[in-house]
């Protein structure tokens, strides 16, 4: 029940793979992805000194399989960057994510919701990843604004990460997975052992009434949309209206772009 | 100088004249010429047109010779001449176009009347000397470079101008003096840059050429001469026939014209050689740690500065130029003077002739910048045999040489290495990798894979040796600073970093926990991402990425190498240009004998348990091999051998080992042609067959991969290098004889017989033989005693056998050494090695980098070769006890040693220190070390260097974790 991850990465990429095709002709219609590592990836340690946190020196040292305290914080940071690159590459479908400036253990998200009971819905959330990384737990997804869902925590926001990844395994887990899996709850809706009950009940039991609570979280959340970020750093994500002034350019570019690819 | 004066007046005559009706001029002019013909008729005894001059020139119209015969013309009156000419140049030069393009009146009435050529007769009919030149040339130089209206397009202007040239560029019995040759290239200059402006003017010189007989390019034709001259001469010669060339970009007559019916590109390039032969044939190496010439270097070698300039002048050409020019160029420099000249000066008879040469070589390659250039000295290295051997082969076996050759051609290599060049790294290193034979066969699904967790960093750092730990011994200067680690992640934006002494830019690391940083580490991070995207970019025009599957394995194994060499990508980094010329000129053919004598070079011992033949293109030149070789070729080695240990420093005797090698190759060859020719394997000699028919080169290169006709190569090859070679008969008696000369030359050494020599297939080649015997006595004085016996070649030889190839088990045999290396050999060594490491494709980076990977037993990788140097170090530090205070000297010696050089060099030189150090020590000026390290106190430096090493490759194994699996950002 609790393994839709440990089973193995390839059913996952299938299973999004399937939602994928279901949902193209929306996907279509939404703008170009972004060069999203051009945007995305900050700039990697140029003279800059990691913006992590460190391990504390003792377990870094053991996990860096040496004796060097001083290297472990570059281990960390590299594995993240590497987490990091791998998302790029996966081209996740409406999920953007930036590292935050100050740690790199903590990434900024949002997930668009292109169909299905969530339509149209735009979730903020923040990824902690463990210091240990990634010999720890799982890394956590916390939305921004508790999205009405069974396995969403209702007043953390906090999604039930664990239940996928009972175990994190290095090498065979990754970041990618995780955010793969923030956005298929969506999709596909599971009751079993909610961190909101009463999502799961009424999903269970009275699908109009949870569609209409869900319809309304979409609204509450999208209504916090141009709202500060939560967080106060440089990279967070925030949004802000249309303004032809400037974004029309950008947008120009993208399609531009599509059309030239 | 003339020109200035001429400048003067005329800005004097501008200020009188303008405004002046032209009208009031034209009658002036006319009055000043029928002066002037007055006194030109005084003197101008037979008035019809005798149409014959003086150097043959048919001059149609306007006077005769003969002048001399009428005594001399008075000083005034040629002086009221040359006055009234003054006056008249300067009103023709000041008229302004007629209406609508036409001439005006003034320039009209000089047509009409021939006025130009009639003066130049005049100045014939005196006596013409280089004054009367000059006043001749200083006038054209005027009228050309002031006039207002277009002159040349006018044969009355332009038919004088080229008598006045063609009579100006002296013969080779009398050559003009200096000031006219500076004065004349400053007009064909001007002229030069008339043509470029104004193209229609070029089909006027063509065709007043053709007048004189010949289609001839006069102005081209008279700059020739100067290409190679120095001083500012030459350089104005030069920059006239740039324009030229880049006018024949564009034009094809020009084009046409030069490739074909001038000896330019055989004189740029036979000048090339002939200015070579003046150089230095050995340098006086100005410092121990001297490995390469640098600009302050060869600034004070005029005859290498001039040679550098006509280099550079290729250069230009072949970039300006039109693309039949280039070909023919780079075609005759090629044949002209790589093959010719620069090839034998690479094997000269003595190390310092050859090392001067190496450092040479690698100076041009510095220099050279255009692709096509470039293109053709690559491919003499890879592709040109001399003696047989490829010069890259030649080269990579002087790696392991002592004194100064090695050392230079560490730095050759390190520069060729840093051209990312696919095919030079194709034929140094990866095609050893492509068959992917190196490692586990199970291995090879993780070849690209990456390293998530920098396990592979973590592994390097971990070989750090104790004595050097930054916890133990903080680098001095560059302590490890604390930087201030969160613990939160939200929340404390509290930002700040405790040293400032570092990074200044950088505020924002978060307090919470602290942690001891080795910040001299994010400097390595910065270098090895700054390297890697270089590399990267640089590689994206390779024709494959070298990861395992592209190019596939299967078709790179030994069975099949000599196929895939042949179908290898062309040059293409960098150098875009076909390869028609070199194959035109230069034997292309590649695999045949694409590597004789690398087994020699592998010293590693793991290597000599491996019972196999490691190198398939040997065994085909060599044919069927023996397990074991006989009693008296061992013997014969074990003398030749111990003659050039004794000897290589005397020139005569040096010789004779060349002789001696000689001979031992064809015996070897002769050794295994006719008496074991049965214990061949069938594999190989289907390898053999099946190589043949395919092969579509030329038919004498192929047939060097057969047995007996190799005899005869070798022969043929060595008949124009050495006479006495050429001598030595074929056959039985070859054995006599040469135990003869072994005889005579053994009384003259006394050195014991010392070797390393492997594989009964080595002593192929006379040229790599001699210098892969020449190790660094270290590595000899391991197995005193199993000279040769340390190989049994066993029957397996037709299997594909793990070798990573002479050059990279060089590298490494040399690191190994590493404490025993001179500082700079370190430096060196290391910054090649961790050059290659920047390099992306994964073979390579997995080679070098995976610490995980599992190779065949007999590849020694470098993990292993520094874990052994971390041993040694340990040993060392165990047993020295002031060897951390001495590491700690060591440390401030060379950062001392970065800021001078830094400070003496400007920041650009960083090739010649380590590229990270460079920037460690940013921020600490002028350091004085407190106590010198003595330099042959090796192992203290290289333990430092060792440490840093290790920073090095973990950083650059880190960002090859994140950069090389990211599409490259446009």
């Amino acid at each position: 029940m609790n393994t839709f991850w440990s089973m193995s990465s390839n059913v996952g990429l299938k299973r999004s793979d399937s939602e994928e095709q279901g949902g193209q002709g929306e996907q279509r219609a939404s703008p170009a992805r972004p060069p999203f590592g051009k945007k995305q990836l900050p700039s990697i340690p140029k003279n800059a000194v990691p913006i992590t946190k460190a391990a504390s020196p003792a377990t870094s040292a053991q996990s860096a399989n040496g004796t060097h305290a001083s290297y472990g914080p570059f281990y960390l940071e590299y594995s993240l960057l590497a987490e990091f690159t791998l998302v790029i590459k996966q081209k996740l479908p409406g999920i953007y994510v930036q590292p935050s400036y100050r740690s790199a253990l903590m990434w900024f998200g949002v997930i668009f919701i292109r169909h299905g009971l969530y339509q149209d819905g735009v979730f903020k959330f923040t990824v902690y990843i463990p210091d240990n990384y990634p010999d720890g737990d799982c890394p956590r997804v916390v939305f921004d604004t508790p999205v009405f869902h069974p396995l969403v925590d209702p007043d953390s926001g906090e999604l039930d990460v664990k239940r996928a990844f009972t175990k994190w395994r290095r090498n065979h887990n990754h970041i990618w997975q995780v955010l793969m899996y923030a956005r298929t709850i969506f999709y596909k809706i599971n009751t079993m052992d909610p961190l909101n009950p009463e999502a799961a009940v009424l999903y269970d039991r009275d699908i109009q009434l949870f569609k209409r609570k869900v319809i309304d979280s979409v609204k509450l959340c999208n209504s916090h949309l141009f709202d500060q970020p939560k967080m106060d750093d440089p990279y967070a994500i925030s949004f802000s209206p249309w303004n032809p002034a400037v974004h029309e350019e950008a947008k120009e570019k993208m399609f531009a772009h599509k059309v030239s690819v | 100088m003339a020109f200035m004066v001429a400048n003067g007046n005329q800005g004097g005559q501008t200020l009188v004249l303008r405004g002046v009706d032209p009208e009031t001029c034209m009658i002036v002019f006319k009055n000043h010429w029928a002066q002037v013909v007055k006194i030109l008729e005084k003197h101008d005894p037979v008035r019809s047109n005798v149409g014959i001059l003086g150097g043959g020139h048919g001059l149609g119209g306007g006077g005769g010779l003969g002048g001399l015969r009428f005594g001399k013309i008075p000083g005034d009156e040629a002086s009221a001449v040359q006055n009234y000419v003054e006056h008249m140049l300067f009103l023709l030069m000041e008229e302004e176009c007629g209406q609508s393009g036409a001439m005006g009146p003034i320039l009209e009435f000089v047509v009409m009347e021939n006025v130009l050529e009639r003066l130049f007769v005049w100045s014939l009919r005196r006596e013409f000397t280089d004054e009367m030149k000059l006043e001749q040339l200083k006038m054209y130089e005027m009228l050309i470079g002031q006039a207002r209206q277009p002159l040349l397009h006018h044969k009355p202007v332009l038919k004088p101008l080229m008598m006045l040239l063609s009579s100006c560029s002296g013969s080779p019995s009398r050559p003009s003096s200096g000031v006219v040759e500076a004065e004349l290239v400053l007009l064909l200059n001007q002229l030069c840059s008339v043509l470029t402006k104004d193209p229609s003017v070029l089909e006027l010189f063509f065709h007043t050429s053709e007048d004189q007989g010949a289609a001839n390019f006069l102005i081209f034709s008279l700059l020739i001469p100067f290409i190679h001259r120095e001083g500012s001469v030459g350089q104005q010669a030069r920059d006239a026939l740039l324009l030229i060339m880049a006018l024949s970009a564009e034009n094809h007559v020009v084009a046409k014209h030069i490739a074909e019916n001038t000896y330019f590109c055989p004189v740029l390039a036979t000048g090339l050689s002939g200015l070579y032969s003046s150089l230095p044939t050995k340098l006086d190496v100005p410092s121990e740690d001297w490995h390469c010439l640098h600009h302050e270097d060869w600034q004070q070698l005029p005859s290498l500065v001039q040679f550098l300039n006509s280099l550079e002048f290729c250069n230009a050409v072949i970039q300006v130029a039109h693309p039949s020019i280039r070909d023919q160029l780079v075609g005759y420099i090629h044949n002209g003077f790589l093959v010719p000249v620069l090839a034998p000066a690479l094997h000269k008879l003595t190390l310092e002739e050859v090392m001067t040469t190496t450092a040479y070589l690698d100076l041009f390659i510095r220099i050279v910048s255009e692709p096509a250039l470039l293109h053709t000295f690559l491919s003499f290295i890879l592709l040109h045999r001399h003696d047989n051997v490829h010069i890259l082969d030649t080269l990579v076996s002087r790696i392991n040489t002592p004194f100064q050759l090695g050392t230079v051609s560490l730095a050759l290599f390190r520069t060729l290495i840093g051209l990312y060049c696919e095919d030079v790294m194709l034929q140094l290193i990866l095609k050893y990798l492509i068959p992917c034979n190196h490692m586990m066969l199970s291995q090879r699904r993780v070849l690209r894979e990456r390293d998530c967790y920098s396990v592979s960093a973590a592994k390097f750092l971990a070989l750090t040796p104790s004595c050097c730990s930054p916890e133990i011994i903080p680098p001095p200067l560059r302590q490890l600073d604390s930087i201030l680690w969160s613990k939160g992640t939200d929340g404390s934006q509290t930002t700040t970093k405790e040293s400032e002494q570092v990074l200044p830019e950088d505020d924002d690391c978060v307090i919470g926990s602290e942690i001891y940083l080795d910040v001299s580490y994010l400097h390595y991070l910065s270098d090895a991402e700054n390297s890697i995207g270089n590399c990267m970019r640089a590689c994206r025009v390779w024709s494959a990425p070298y990861d395992g599957e592209n190019p596939p394995p299967e078709e790179y194994q030994p069975s099949t190498l000599e196929e895939a060499g042949r179908t290898r990508p062309q040059i293409t980094s960098k150098t875009t240009q076909t390869q028609n010329q070199v194959h035109q000129s230069g034997p292309p053919v590649r695999d045949l004998n694409a590597a004789p004598g690398l087994l020699e070079l592998e010293w590693d011992d793991s290597y000599d348990a491996c019972p196999t033949q490691p190198h398939p293109e040997e065994g085909q030149e060599a044919g069927p091999i023996p397990d074991e070789p006989p009693q008296h070729i061992q013997e014969m080695r074990r003398t030749a051998i111990m003659l050039v240990k004794g000897s290589y420093i005397e020139e005569a005797e040096f010789q004779n080992d060349v002789m001696v090698y000689d001979l031992v190759a064809q015996k070897d060859v002769q050794d295994s042609n006719n008496s074991y020719h049965a214990s061949s394997k069938p594999a190989e000699s289907e390898q053999l067959e099946s190589g043949e028919p395919t092969s579509n080169q030329n038919p004498t290169e192929s047939s060097m991969s057969n047995g007996p006709s190799m005899e005869d190569c070798k022969k043929k090859e060595g008949e124009p290098a050495q006479s006495d070679r050429s001598a030595i008969p074929e056959g039985e008696d070859l054995m006599a004889q040469y135990e003869d000369l072994i005889r005579s030359l053994a009384a003259q050494s006394s050195s014991p017989a010392n070797s390393e020599l492997k594989s009964p297939t080595e002593v192929m080649d006379d040229e790599v033989e001699f210098n892969s015997i020449l190790p660094e006595t270290p590595e000899l004085e391991r197995m005193p005693s199993s000279p040769f016996g340390t190989k049994p070649c066993s029957g397996s030889r037709g299997n594909a056998v793990p070798f990573t190839g002479p050059f990279v088990s060089v590298l490494l045999s040399r690191l190994e050494n590493m404490l025993n290396n001179t500082l700079h050999v370190n430096l060196l060594l290391t910054g090649i090695l961790a050059q290659l490491a920047a390099y992306p494709q994964p073979l390579l980076r997995s080679f070098l980098l995976n610490t995980n990977m599992v190779f065949q037993p007999s590849v020694r990788s470098l993990y292993q070769v520094l874990a052994s140097l971390k041993n040694q170090i340990e040993q060392l530090s165990a047993t020295r006890k002031d060897f951390p205070e001495l590491l700690t000297a060591a440390q401030h010696c060379l950062l001392a040693r970065e800021s001078s050089l830094r400070d003496s060099q400007g920041p650009k030189m960083g090739d010649r220190i380590h590229g990270p150090e460079a920037d460690k020590t940013k921020k600490n000026p002028a350091i004085q070390p407190k106590v010198i390290v003595p330099s042959n106190r090796t192992e203290v430096y290289a333990t430092v260097l060792f440490t840093e090493f290790l920073k090095e490759l973990a950083a650059i194994a880190q960002e090859h974790s994140i950069l090389s699996q990211l599409p490259m950002e446009e």
